[in-house]
């Protein structure tokens, strides 16, 4: 990732050297299958080279003399038949083998790669996350792993080709030099051509492509949006935007099955016209007695099986610049370090604290301080709502407790035992809610019921129709964002945490629930140190703490009611909510907004 | 993805349908076929060359070159000939499939706009856009590959069956009876390959999906220490992928040799045949061995042939998937005969409306959404409709900005009908602002710019003045040209419910529909809103679906909806007064945001499940 890039004075070159390397690191994983896979091919070609003697000798030895002779012997008759058939079957049992074995390489290497993948991306810690977007890196588990693997089917296959060009080639030469030179020098011509035609096509096949990601995109916003589209009246316009991009779709594709006509047309008229060659040139040799009949149709049916496979080698070499780039990004993962476990480092709280901070010192991205010397003792079972405007530090406080990241200077305390972390919006995988509440852990079907109750989840679980093996997700049903917010947190619940972070968790909810969960949170976990960023007044008089923080620094601490005496700040902030309905006794004293 | 419901129409009609709705294809197909006909006679030059040379031009030891030159120049130019006209062939083709592909994608991209907003919900959003994009893809995969193959290799097989014909009809009878096995054996094959390869795709989503819970969820997963527990899944999920992908590829790799294997037995028949008859009847050497030749070319498409008929297949399917959306009917029709909205402040009145929604095409009885709902509403009023999910005052909001039309009564904009309001009269004079605030991945000017396309930067500044919003755009690091990102996620929900009101607001809009955003917001972004709002709905009529209590405050009047029916009507201190349904709500609402309050027991249920 962080290698400087020496340029290269023959880029070519190195790009070759990618390649090799990309295929020798690849080939490693799974080495044997690979090999069969190439053996398979070979078998193929030397195969396809026989079946054109086996030709020769049928017309030389028993077509010929039958019927310019009159007769032939039945066996001869026989080994010829059983030589056809012979060869034809060992050379569909090189293919068989090369396609399963290339399959298996392709498949395994792929599974062992994303794999690896998988693992690095799990190890890095959350910082490492935030500072790449998370599209992106699930690619690299899939897309990018299965573009590189993509440089490996067309390996075995390509092997084969090269095996086939030089046999054939050899064999040609040997039946008869001249024609044989004549023949072997179409090959570069026919492989040019193939390359040629391979190069210019992807040109047009990689813009359609992406006209086509253009206009998948442009489609789903604009289908998405279409209540805003349809409020404006723009559907007309939404049409034009989204056809000229069809268009250019539409644009590339003729380009390239123009170009495909042509070439499709010059890829089947050249080996023709070579062949035509080489019957004027084969009837000179035949006449000079240097060549038999047989020996000349040998030869056009070796090059005629010939085009085929040459095409293999285009297709090989376009997956290529394809494979370089997911294989570079794939890379990346894997070489980068694995970062430190940021929970580690946390320290033990003394016995009287749950969660302590000394002097703690957080940057966003290394410029932007995010909390400065944030300092907090937070009493073992106590519940505390953490209170601030957007921007003011509440969640950053929760990820250090959480030991999701470390502090830049200070120190962070924890009691030894379990944390746990709900955020405000709530994760749930596409599986059961038993998944989703047990979350890799093994939890009985009373601790789950019992964790659902304290987080008012109850009711709705036992209205879905397979309770708490309801499937969650695109397959699944969709929960409301409330009822997400209980999942998640009955996933907290069920664990018995020592410490329980809450990120805003419950203002999915009205404020009456909101106000059973605090409640039930008190009763259910009255040993558990509770902090919890809160919005709504009312849920903020339920703690028994209140910290408010302002500009990434602890403002004031005390009751509710303590700092709505002691803080203007705090009371602007509460009375915000009442000062907008107080306006409309009093219109004019609407509060200037921005006063943070 | 939605499954057709009801008959469905068959292949055939489906693909005469296509071809009669694509005028393009039609256009000089006749032409198009002959030239692939000729164009695939170039690939039988070579059997019939060396045939013509071994009988007429190698005679008993001699070699006749006269005569081979002359079969040289005539092979050469019929190559040549053929290589042109099937460049022209594939050319035609592809210029007519891809523009009868591009013009039906438009159409149908036309016709989901001009849906009823009713057919369009967010699980039938996926379907939409899979309609624009992947079936219009297999299409389009379709004539590059099957349609083409169908054409050349048709024209090919056809040939060659006559050449073999005409040299030898016992042979030809060998080659074409070994044609049928083959290709129900390659049928066979090829059926469990494509039910392989689904299971394979399904399993690929599978474990692309876990990739990405095990990338989305990372925080929640090492808050938990779960990381390891989804990676092992993960892999199970990529174990699982591979195997059937290898099975697939297993089944592909005996589907393709087969061809070989039938290859050979034909050839060896054919020699073995054509021997034991010899040169007795009629046969001549030339004609055997231009006959192995042609052997490979006639069973070379073969295999292709079973490969097109499934994309043949998946073609129609898409076609069939298309045609039912061009089938559904567009939204509320254009007035035959439009009627002009009066100039200034518009009225409403909504008589007796009653709506439900439709289930396959009828309106459920059972579940009406709007039940006689009537309230005339004047000119610059500010009306709010309150009401628990599901009471109907979504619903009401969007007939009233005619995104359908009630079942039963009317509702009337300035004194006149929506049903005689052209539409472009109606979009003009009446703007919705959606609950979600919906935003293009582009500058917040651009987004503010859709409202009315032309407006300058400084109309734009001047709506922000207006809004009393300058000090927000301040905030923001590069003002109005400000990427939203996409969904405008690069925004806060707050800002996106700003730069939505100012997209209204850029409008100027006689009447306003407003969606309240249910979402949470810290204090101050709301206050901040609610005096946009304020400033935004002055002088016009407004309806403001209410989430929010303070709204309904400060409107003129609430209505409030309960079971899609109008329950309460006056303004808030009358309803509270009143001590109804509304009263209770209000006292529950002032309780949770009071600086020194407890929450009360809400009646309205905020939670709604939809499946």
């Amino acid at each position: 990732m962080n290698t400087p890039t020496v340029p290269s004075p023959r880029p070519r070159v190195e790009r070759w050297r990618t390649a090799a390397r990309l295929v020798r690191d690849l080939v490693r994983v799974h080495p044997k299958p690979f090999a069969v896979a190439t053996a398979g091919a070979a078998l193929f070609a030397v195969c396809t080279v026989a079946s054109s003697v086996v030709l020769r000798w049928v017309i030389d030895h028993v077509i010929d003399p039958r019927f310019n002779d009159g007769h032939v012997a039945v066996s001869t008759v026989l080994t010829g038949v059983g030589l056809v058939v012979g060869i034809g079957l060992v050379r569909a049992v090189g293919v068989v083998v090369r396609r399963t074995f290339a399959g298996v390489a392709h498949w395994r290497i792929a599974e062992t790669v994303s794999g690896q993948v998988v693992d690095h991306l799990v190890a890095q810690p959350l910082l490492w996350h935030q500072q790449r977007p998370t599209g992106d890196l699930a690619a690299r588990a899939g897309v990018d792993v299965d573009a590189s693997v993509d440089i490996l089917s067309p390996l075995p296959a390509s092997t084969g080709v090269v095996v086939l060009v030089v046999v054939s080639a050899a064999w040609l030469l040997y039946i008869d030099l001249p024609l044989g030179l004549f023949a072997v020098c179409i090959f570069p011509v026919l492989i040019g051509l193939n390359l040629s035609y391979q190069h210019r096509v992807d040109r047009f096949y990689t813009a359609a492509q992406d006209h086509l990601g253009r206009l998948s995109a442009a489609v789903h916003e604009s289908f998405e949006g279409v209540q805003v589209v349809k409020s404006f009246g723009a559907e007309a316009r939404e049409t034009e935007r989204l056809s000229s991009i069809a268009w250019d779709l539409r644009d590339a594709r003729v380009s390239a099955v123009l170009l495909r006509g042509t070439f499709e047309s010059v890829l089947d008229a050249v080996p023709a016209l070579a062949n035509v060659g080489i019957i004027v040139l084969g009837a000179l040799r035949i006449k000079s007695g240097d060549l038999t009949v047989g020996e000349l149709a040998s030869m056009i049916y070796m090059f005629t099986l010939l085009v085929f496979p040459l095409r293999m080698i285009g297709y090989a070499l376009s997956t290529l610049p394809h494979a370089l780039a997911g294989w570079g990004r794939v890379r990346e993962i894997l070489d980068d370090p694995v970062g430190a476990d940021p929970a580690v480092a946390r320290g033990v709280t003394s016995d009287m604290d749950g969660l302590s901070f000394r002097d703690v010192s957080y940057r966003f991205e290394s410029d932007r301080p995010v909390l400065t010397n944030v300092s907090l003792h937070i009493p073992r079972g106590a519940t505390v709502a953490l209170v601030g405007t957007t921007g003011s530090g509440k969640t950053t406080i929760l990820r250090l407790a959480a030991g999701l990241i470390g502090p830049d200077s200070g120190s962070v305390a924890v009691r030894p035992g379990t944390c746990a972390l709900v955020l405000q919006e709530a994760f749930l995988l596409a599986d059961t809610l038993r998944q989703n509440i047990c979350f890799g852990q093994t939890y009985d079907d009373a601790e789950a019921w019992e964790a659902l109750d304290s987080a008012e989840g109850r009711d709705f679980v036992e209205e879905l129709p397979n309770g708490l093996d309801t499937e969650v997700g695109e397959r699944g049903v969709s929960l409301s964002g409330g009822q997400r917010q209980r999942i998640a947190l009955a996933r907290a619940l069920v664990r018995r945490p020592d410490l329980l972070l809450l990120d805003d968790t419950t203002s999915a909810l009205d404020p009456a629930t909101e106000a059973r969960v605090v409640a039930n949170l008190r009763t259910a976990l009255s040993d558990a140190t509770v902090l919890m960023v809160a919005s709504r007044p009312s849920t903020i008089a339920l703690a028994d703490h209140v910290i408010f923080l302002s500009d990434g620094a602890v403002a004031a601490s005390g009751s509710h009611d303590e700092l709505l005496e002691a803080s203007p700040l705090y009371r602007a902030l509460m009375e915000a909510f009442e000062l907008d309905r107080g306006a409309l006794a009093n219109p004019g004293s609407l509060p200037k907004a921005g006063a943070d | 993805m939605d499954t057709e419901l009801g008959d469905r129409p068959g292949a055939a009609r489906t693909l005469s349908r296509g071809v009669q709705e694509s005028p393009i294809l039609r256009q000089g197909f006749g032409v198009t076929l002959l030239l692939a006909v000729v164009g695939a006679g170039g690939r039988v030059v070579i059997p019939v060359v060396l045939q013509q040379a071994i009988d007429h031009g190698f005679v008993r030891g001699t070699v006749k070159m006269g005569v081979i030159v002359l079969l040289a120049v005539i092979s050469a130019l019929t190559i040549v000939v053929a290589a042109l006209c099937q460049r022209a062939a594939v050319r035609r083709l592809g210029l007519r499939s891809e523009g009868a592909l591009c013009d039906l994608r438009v159409r149908v991209i036309e016709h989901i706009h001009r849906l009823s907003v009713a057919d369009h919900n967010e699980e039938r959003s996926g379907a939409m856009v899979a309609r624009v994009t992947s079936d219009v893809e297999t299409l389009a995969d379709f004539f590059a590959w099957g349609g083409l193959a169908w054409l050349l290799d048709g024209a090919l097989m056809l040939i060659v069956a006559a050449v073999m014909l005409s040299y030898d009809w016992l042979l030809a009878i060998i080659a074409l009876a070994v044609a049928t096995p083959l290709a129900l054996v390659l049928r066979y094959v090829q059926r469990r390959l494509v039910a392989m390869y689904d299971l394979a795709r399904g399993r690929n989503a599978a474990f692309f999906g876990s990739v990405t819970e095990l990338v989305t969820g990372h925080e929640t997963l090492r808050a938990y220490g779960a990381g390891p527990v989804l990676s092992l899944r993960t892999k199970q999920l990529a174990k699982q992928r591979a195997d059937s992908f290898v099975r697939a590829g297993t089944i592909g790799a005996f589907l393709f040799p087969s061809g070989e294997v039938f290859s050979s037995l034909t050839v060896a028949a054919v020699v073995g045949v054509g021997v034991a008859r010899g040169p007795g009847a009629g046969l001549t050497a030339g004609a055997l061995i231009g006959f192995v030749f042609l052997t490979y070319r006639f069973l070379e498409p073969i295999a292709e042939f079973t490969e097109v008929l499934d994309q043949t297949q998946s073609a129609v399917a898409g076609m069939r998937r298309l045609f039912s959306v061009l089938d559904i009917p567009i939204g509320p029709p254009e007035p035959a005969r439009p009627v002009s909205l009066p100039a200034g402040p518009l009225s409403i009145d909504i008589c007796d409306v009653t709506f439900g929604y439709r289930v396959r095409g009828e309106i459920d009885p059972d579940e009406p959404v709007l039940v006689g709902v009537a309230a005339a509403i004047p000119a610059g009023q500010q009306v709010a409709l309150v009401g628990s999910t599901g009471s109907g005052k979504t619903t009401l909001g969007r007939l009233v900005a005619r995104f359908a039309d009630p079942v039963a009564g009317q509702i009337r904009l300035g004194g006149v009908p929506l049903t005689q309001v052209a539409n472009a009269d109606l979009r003009d004079r009446l703007v919705v602002v959606p609950q979600e605030p919906f935003l293009f991945d582009d500058t917040i000017a651009a987004n503010l710019v859709f409202a009315v396309p032309g407006r300058s930067l400084a109309d734009l500044e001047r709506a922000v003045a207006a809004l009393d919003l300058d000090d927000w755009l301040d905030t923001l690091p590069d003002g109005l040209l400000t990427k939203v990102g996409e969904r405008g996620n690069q925004l806060s929900a707050g800002e996106r419910q700003l730069v939505s009101l100012l997209r209204a607001s850029v409008a100027d809009p006689d009447v306003l529909i407003l969606d309240e955003a249910t979402s949470s917001v810290d204090a101050m972004t709301e206050v901040r809103m609610a005096r946009a709002l304020e400033r935004l709905a002055q002088g016009r009529t407004t309806i403001a679906i209410a989430h929010r209590l303070s709204t309904a405050m400060r409107a003129d009047r609430v209505l409030v909806l309960e079971n899609g029916r109008l329950i309460e009507d006056g303004p808030h201190g009358t309803l509270v007064d009143a001590g109804g349904h509304y009263a209770s709500l209000f006292a529950a609402w002032v309780s949770s945001s009071s600086v020194g309050g407890t929450a009360l027991p809400v009646v309205d249920d905020d939670d709604e499940r939809s499946r």
